[in-house]
């Protein structure tokens, strides 16, 4: 649990704070995303937390104790530490990087070294084929998810993100984000996620932080309530007019009660089941039909599911409540 | 020092003892290969291993001095224009000029006013070096490596050196190769070396030494200068990877 207690940071020679009292609390286990437009302090806000900027007022505990109850190396040890530009180190191997912290938590180097395969397989790279190279002779892709595997080496509960997607086109970044989300329902972190994309923070988190300008905290809510019940125009303009739209996103369409397929299926467009209500309500109205045909991967003709419908995507985007994930 | 004193001064006295013979010696052609052989373990290779003692100890000297102050440069960035200021006047300075001003401040003939010029010479190449190298760490790569719990000296030692060594060593190839061609006139001030073959052979009209002096400071800063890439190569293995896979 990692909470903010009346937190104010302003940075030396400036007089407004980038950073205004800002106090939530973000729970064991959870994804919370800090998103906001660019220069809102989400980046300073996160870098409190393990002290690589120190606020200049109120405190920030973790698991109910203070930050500043230790050195600031110790603390960072003990925090997970990806950002965008990835800051892998040129000149290490790949299994080096990764050992970085369980390298200074003094491991011994079997054990860094079984740490750094194993990793390296989390997050979809062939050990055999990856561990010697060096950060130059990966992909953009690749060194991100590299950044991802050495920010979790040595478990740490808590992990901070800035942008750790960023730097990638929205295909790859697509993969990433939902590559860490399947890794996340194992691993249970607490996740603190900087992004200044609304989209990957509704994506991505289990609640949301939206700051606006001078480091104020908007809201802090799940990304269901963010889209459903904005608390002020600021929110709702930042959220977007499509945010009906992006409330369909956060539905799969395998968690929808579905209709049964009757009469001639054929002509239907397939509707697989992993997609979001948003996928669905496109593919649908793309085909110019009033309802879809749900199949479930790898059975494209036949073993359907059932029927999804333009009005059931209506009723659930008016407000019909479904359970998420 | 004393025992670094003596190949010179051996050197100087075979020198006037040849001095009566180089009139038959011009008979015998340019080069005088008879008495290159005869002479040549006595009084070159001397020569050139005092040659490369002079150079090795003043570069080692120098690097002692310049990653220091490279350092504290790059940190305090005030430090940078006194200090470029002050090595940046010493490298202006004619070597010969530097050699008199050396004896005209009390230093004797020999080896040590030899060692400081050639010292003073390689600072302004190696302070630059150290602080460009330095500057062109990523900071992405310095905030990681904060990020992740490394201790400054930690990120120093760990991260910013070993990525600022290319550069270094490019800064070591230049001052190698200015300190050789530097070395040659200390022999003047008595550092010995190759400076010793070079000036007397001039001086008395026999090229055989003056050749066989021009050559091996020649082949000295080739090799000097291999040798450092070679270095840099296996010390940085990382820096010469071309980009594979994608
Ligand atoms: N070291 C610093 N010294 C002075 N001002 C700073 C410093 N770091 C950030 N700022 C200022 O603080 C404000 C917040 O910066 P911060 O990096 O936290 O924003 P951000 O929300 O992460 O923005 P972005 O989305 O562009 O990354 C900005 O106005 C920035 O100019
Ligand atoms: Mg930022």
């Amino acid at each position: 649990m990692i909470e903010f207690k009346g937190v104010s940071k302003t940075y030396p020679g400036m007089d407004t704070p980038v950073v205004r009292d800002l106090s939530f609390t973000i729970e064991d286990g959870e994804i919370c995303v800090l998103v906001g437009p660019s220069g809102c302090g989400k980046t300073t806000s996160m870098r409190m937390i393990n002290r690589l900027i120190e606020p200049t007022e109120g405190e920030i505990l973790i698991d109910g104790q203070d930050n500043t109850s230790m050195s600031g190396t110790q603390l960072r040890r003990k925090i997970g530490y990806a950002i965008q530009q990835t800051g892998l180190f040129p000149h290490r191997t790949i299994a080096d990087n990764i050992g970085t912290v369980p390298g200074l938590l003094g491991w011994d180097k079997a054990r860094i070294a079984s740490r750094a395969d194993e990793l390296l397989d989390l997050v979809g790279l062939a050990p055999d084929q990856y561990r010697d190279r060096y950060p130059a002779e990966l992909s953009g892709g690749q060194q991100q998810r590299v950044g991802v595997a050495r920010a979790l080496a040595a478990d740490p509960p808590v992990m901070l993100m800035d942008e750790p997607f960023g730097a990638v086109d929205p295909i790859t970044r697509d993969r990433l984000q939902n590559e860490f989300l399947h890794i996340q329902e194992d691993i249970k972190k607490t996740i603190v996620f900087v992004t200044h994309d609304i989209d990957e923070g509704i994506k991505m988190g289990d609640k949301i932080a939206i700051l606006k300008e001078g480091g104020i905290l908007a809201q802090y809510d799940t990304p269901e309530n963010i889209l459903v019940k904005p608390a002020s125009e600021f929110v709702q303009s930042f959220v977007g007019g499509d945010r009906v739209l992006k409330r369909l996103s956060l539905t799969r369409v395998g968690d929808v009660d579905l209709e049964p397929a009757n009469g001639n299926g054929n002509a239907l467009p397939r509707i697989n089941a992993e997609w979001t209500l948003r996928d669905a309500l496109s593919e649908i109205i793309g085909a110019g039909a009033d309802r879809g045909l749900v199949v479930t991967d790898g059975e494209s003709n036949g073993g359907s599911r059932g029927a999804i419908t333009l009005d059931s995507i209506r009723k659930i985007s008016h407000g019909a409540v479904v359970p998420r994930g | 020092m004393d025992s670094a004193d003596d190949p010179p001064t051996s050197t100087l006295a075979f020198l006037f003892q040849a001095e009566f013979a180089s009139e038959e010696q011009q008979q015998k052609g340019f080069i005088d290969w008879e008495w290159l052989g005869e002479n040549f373990t006595e009084d070159v290779v001397p020569a050139f291993l005092q040659h490369i003692y002079l150079c090795a100890v003043a570069l080692a000297i120098a690097l002692a001095i310049s990653l220091p102050l490279g350092i504290l440069a790059a940190r305090y960035r005030g430090l940078y224009g006194p200090f470029t200021a002050i090595t940046g006047f010493f490298y202006t300075i004619p070597s010969f000029a530097m050699f008199i001003f050396l004896l005209a401040i009390g230093f004797s003939v020999g080896v040590t006013p030899a060692i400081i010029a050639l010292v003073l010479y390689s600072l302004l190449i190696l302070i630059r070096n150290v602080v460009t190298g330095l500057d062109s760490v990523p900071p992405e790569t310095k905030d990681a490596a904060r990020g992740m719990g490394l201790t400054d000296r930690q990120i120093l030692w760990r991260v910013e050196l070993p990525l600022a060594l290319p550069v270094i060593v490019a800064g070591m190839r230049i001052a190698v190769v200015t300190v050789i061609g530097i070395a040659v006139i200390a022999s003047y001030i008595g550092g010995g070396g190759l400076g010793t073959l070079i000036f007397s052979g001039i001086t008395r009209n026999f090229p055989t030494l003056y050749v066989t002096g021009a050559v091996l400071a020649t082949l000295l800063a080739i090799s000097a200068d291999l040798l450092f890439v070679r270095t840099e190569r296996l010390l940085s293995p990382w820096a010469h990877r071309t980009r594979g896979a994608r």
